[in-house]
């Protein structure tokens, strides 16, 4: 049991981290709305409080979002792993259902301990940041309860999408047969793959009608800014689509980023070990893409947007000094926001490498019976992480880039009064944080399991257990 | 001037092989002051009922790991004291496995499996060995198969992967712990025939760990282990002969 509830730290981070993440955005939404309410002379407060909890909302969605789909692989790994224990009680009579039964059970506990973790960190950080802020004289001395029924939203949202996703992940429990305790199963064959043609079929006309939309908005957008409304509408569509098809997607481009690093065994290995569970390698990576794509979008859209505004106020004495920093703080405020989720999908990625590391224990014994030395074992994992960071950054940058042009040239192409192009600026910054936090994504998900590969000993493989 | 395992025409040789598991309140003596030598181009079976020391006894002299005391050639090489990288090296070079079970890099297809050796030692396998691995695969029966994965394959099919693996480098000596463990009795005779056929045929010295009585029928030479020594050593047998000196030997016991 012990063992079983170890099973879930990572799932209990990810759940905490989501609702706390969604708590201490809402509470200091609040905060910022008792702030407003306190010098209300317009009397427009409420509308803007409204509106405040709307946005946070939505980068609240993204966080529970990727958290979910996060749980689903972090369980769906327990469950590959747990595959004899499981065939074993199915041998001795407990039927399927049950075994799903517990582990979906235990995501709702898991779920709800998160949730009420998560709402109490968030809280107490939020009420540090307004002690802080006053204190500091920033804002004014505030009334403010802590309590909000919308605070419900995160916390109930992360108990449901952790039970469900240990519902989905635990998915294969029904797929295990029970003579799978006795056979000396090496390995799974490749995850079926007929039942997802729907998702394919649904994510494909999604992509088709977004990039549709997403092309008529810059086409409107050359005589009027209201085209980037229609371009929001395009990448929404077509980015869920995106997401349903990463499954067909993720897995060719992580095949073609392990092309890169060579064909010594090492390499070769990585490569196929990043795709030999597609459906895992997709999981562990999507939620990384859309971290990656939002801020690449948000950066190339404000980016370009500034360039757009200093070519056409040019000669106007302190645009740059007014400008400039609006937009920067715009833009770090909004991928401090996303790069949260990211982070979420992070400690997946670490969570999922780590125990599938563990789980291959037997075959890296193997390896090294068969000559690889301990470097060799290190880079293999080493590699394997990159592979994973490097396509899932490389598939969010293009995505950004792609989004965030198409959304800058929608809503400025008709600035200058006649149809315009416009090039789509490099947000040298944000690219480089985005490179350097997936290096340093890629050594903290590989530094411990390839240092525990590297002292597995050759004789693990000879051992029949 | 002093004789070398080789000069006395042996592959492997220990002198005063222990090794004790556990604490030193309550060791676990698996192997205790075993010396052998296994000769050159033979097939070698050691023999004992389970718990015996077999295994811990091949993992000494694999270099698979560490003995408590005692003296370890491969060859004219002292592998006692070696460290791990330059027994990773010998293992690659000089060794080859067959293993009960998980023999096979579960990614690789067969043909990459066969070649793995190679690859890690960082060459192609030569004009020569390049016909002596095609060899291996026709009369092995897989070259049909070449590009499979090992999911796609039966257990027998396994090991005769296995078996074309660690045949192809030609290593100095060749390590079979149960190879037939997980097979029905046809598959594994036809695998130790394979074995058999590759020490008569070609040469290859092997040792072979089994408790079968029929498969140590197939060796040349078979050592039997109990309690950690070695209680007997004879030439080719009957597997009736093997398993009524098991039967006895268990009797004593
Ligand atoms: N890692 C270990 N830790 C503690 N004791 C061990 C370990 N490995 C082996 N032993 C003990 O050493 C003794 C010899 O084990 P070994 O595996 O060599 O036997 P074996 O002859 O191969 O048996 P089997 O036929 O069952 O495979 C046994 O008593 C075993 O319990
Ligand atoms: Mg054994």
């Amino acid at each position: 049991m012990n063992g079983r509830l170890r099973d879930h730290g990572s799932t209990l981070l990810v759940a905490s981290l989501a609702s706390g993440f969604g708590v201490l955005l809402l509470q200091v939404t609040g905060i910022l709305g008792a702030v407003v309410l306190a010098d209300d002379t317009t009397g427009s407060s409420a509308t803007v409080k409204t509106m405040l909890d709307v946005v946070a909302l939505v980068f609240v969605a993204i966080a529970v979002y990727v958290a979910a789909v996060t749980t689903a692989n972090t369980v769906a790994t327990i469950v590959a792993g747990r595959t004899r224990v499981i065939a074993l009680l199915r041998l001795i009579g407990s039927s399927a259902r049950t075994q799903r039964a517990t582990i979906a059970r235990e995501g709702l506990v898991v779920g709800l301990v998160g949730a009420v973790l998560g709402a109490l960190v968030g809280t107490a950080a939020a009420w540090g940041i307004g002690a802080v802020g006053v204190a500091t004289e920033q804002i004014p001395a505030f009334e403010y309860s802590y309590w909000t029924p919308v605070l419900l939203v995160p916390m109930v949202a992360v108990v449901l999408t952790t039970w469900l996703s240990a519902w989905t992940g635990s998915r294969r429990v029904l797929a295990v047969r029970p003579a799978e305790a006795l056979g000396s199963s090496g390995e799974q064959s490749a995850e079926e793959l007929g039942r997802r043609t729907g998702r394919t079929a649904t994510g494909v006309t999604l992509i088709v009608l977004g990039v549709l939309a997403l092309a008529g908005g810059v086409l409107v957008g050359l005589v009027h800014p209201a085209g980037v409304l229609v371009g929001v509408v395009g990448g929404i569509l077509s980015f869920t689509g995106v997401v349903l098809v990463a499954d067909r997607i993720m897995p060719a481009v992580l095949r073609a980023v392990g092309r890169w690093f060579g064909t010594t065994p090492p390499a070769r290995l990585a490569a196929e070990n990043a795709v030999r569970n597609p459906e895992r390698s997709t999981r562990m990576t999507i939620g990384l893409v859309i971290g990656v794509t939002l801020v690449t979008m948000f950066a190339v859209t404000m980016e370009t947007y500034r360039d757009a505004m200093y070519a056409v106020m040019e000669g106007q004495e302190n645009v740059e000094a007014m400008l400039g920093p609006v937009i920067d703080g715009t833009v770090a405020v909004f991928s401090v926001l996303v790069g949260f989720s990211a982070l979420i999908a992070a400690v997946g990625l670490v969570n999922t490498l780590s125990v599938s590391v563990l789980q291959r224990t037997r075959e890296i014994g193997l390896l090294r019976a068969l000559g690889f030395d301990r470097r060799q074992v290190r880079v293999m994992i080493l590699a394997e992480a990159a592979a994973l960071t490097v396509a899932a950054t490389l598939t969010g940058l293009v995505l950004g880039f792609v989004y965030g042009w198409a959304g800058a040239q929608a809503m400025l192409g008709s600035m200058t009064g006649e149809p315009a192009l416009l090039a789509p600026a490099v947000p040298w910054v944000v690219l480089a944080i985005i490179v350097v936090a997936a290096a340093a994504l890629t050594a903290l998900a590989s530094l411990a399991p390839a240092r525990r590969a590297g002292r597995v000993s050759p004789v693990v493989a000879l051992a029949v257990e | 001037m002093q004789i070398t395992p080789s000069d006395l025409g042996l592959i492997a040789r220990a002198v005063g092989l222990t090794k004790r598991y556990g604490s030193a309140a309550n060791p676990v003596t698996a192997l205790d002051d075993v010396s052998l030598g296994l000769r050159r181009g033979e097939f070698t079976a050691i023999m004992g009922p389970s718990g015996s020391g077999k295994s811990t006894l091949m993992h000494l002299l694999a270099g698979l790991d560490q003995a408590t005391s005692g003296q370890v050639w491969l060859g004219d090489t002292d592998i006692t004291e070696l460290p791990d990288a330059a027994l990773t090296v010998l293992r690659r070079r000089r060794i080859g496995f067959v293993f009960q079970s998980f023999n096979l890099v579960p990614t690789l297809d067969v043909e990459a499996n066969i070649l793995l050796p190679f690859e890690l030692d960082g060459r192609k396998p030569s004009g020569i060995e390049r016909a002596w691995i095609d060899e291996l695969v026709d009369a092995l029966g897989l070259r049909a198969r070449l590009r499979h994965r090992p999911h796609e394959l039966s257990g027998g099919q396994q090991q005769r992967v296995a078996i074309a693996r660690a045949l192809a480098t030609k290593p100095d000596l060749l390590f079979a712990d149960e190879p037939t463990g997980n097979l029905d009795s046809r598959t594994g005779r036809e695998v130790l025939a394979l074995l058999a056929d590759a020490a008569k045929t070609h040469g290859q010295s092997i040792a072979m760990v089994t408790h079968d009585p029929v498969a140590a029928s197939f060796a040349d030479r078979i050592l039997y282990l109990s309690d950690g020594r070695i209680v007997r050593d004879s030439v080719r047998s009957t597997p009736e002969e093997i398993s009524s000196y098991m039967l006895a030997m268990e009797a004593a016991a």
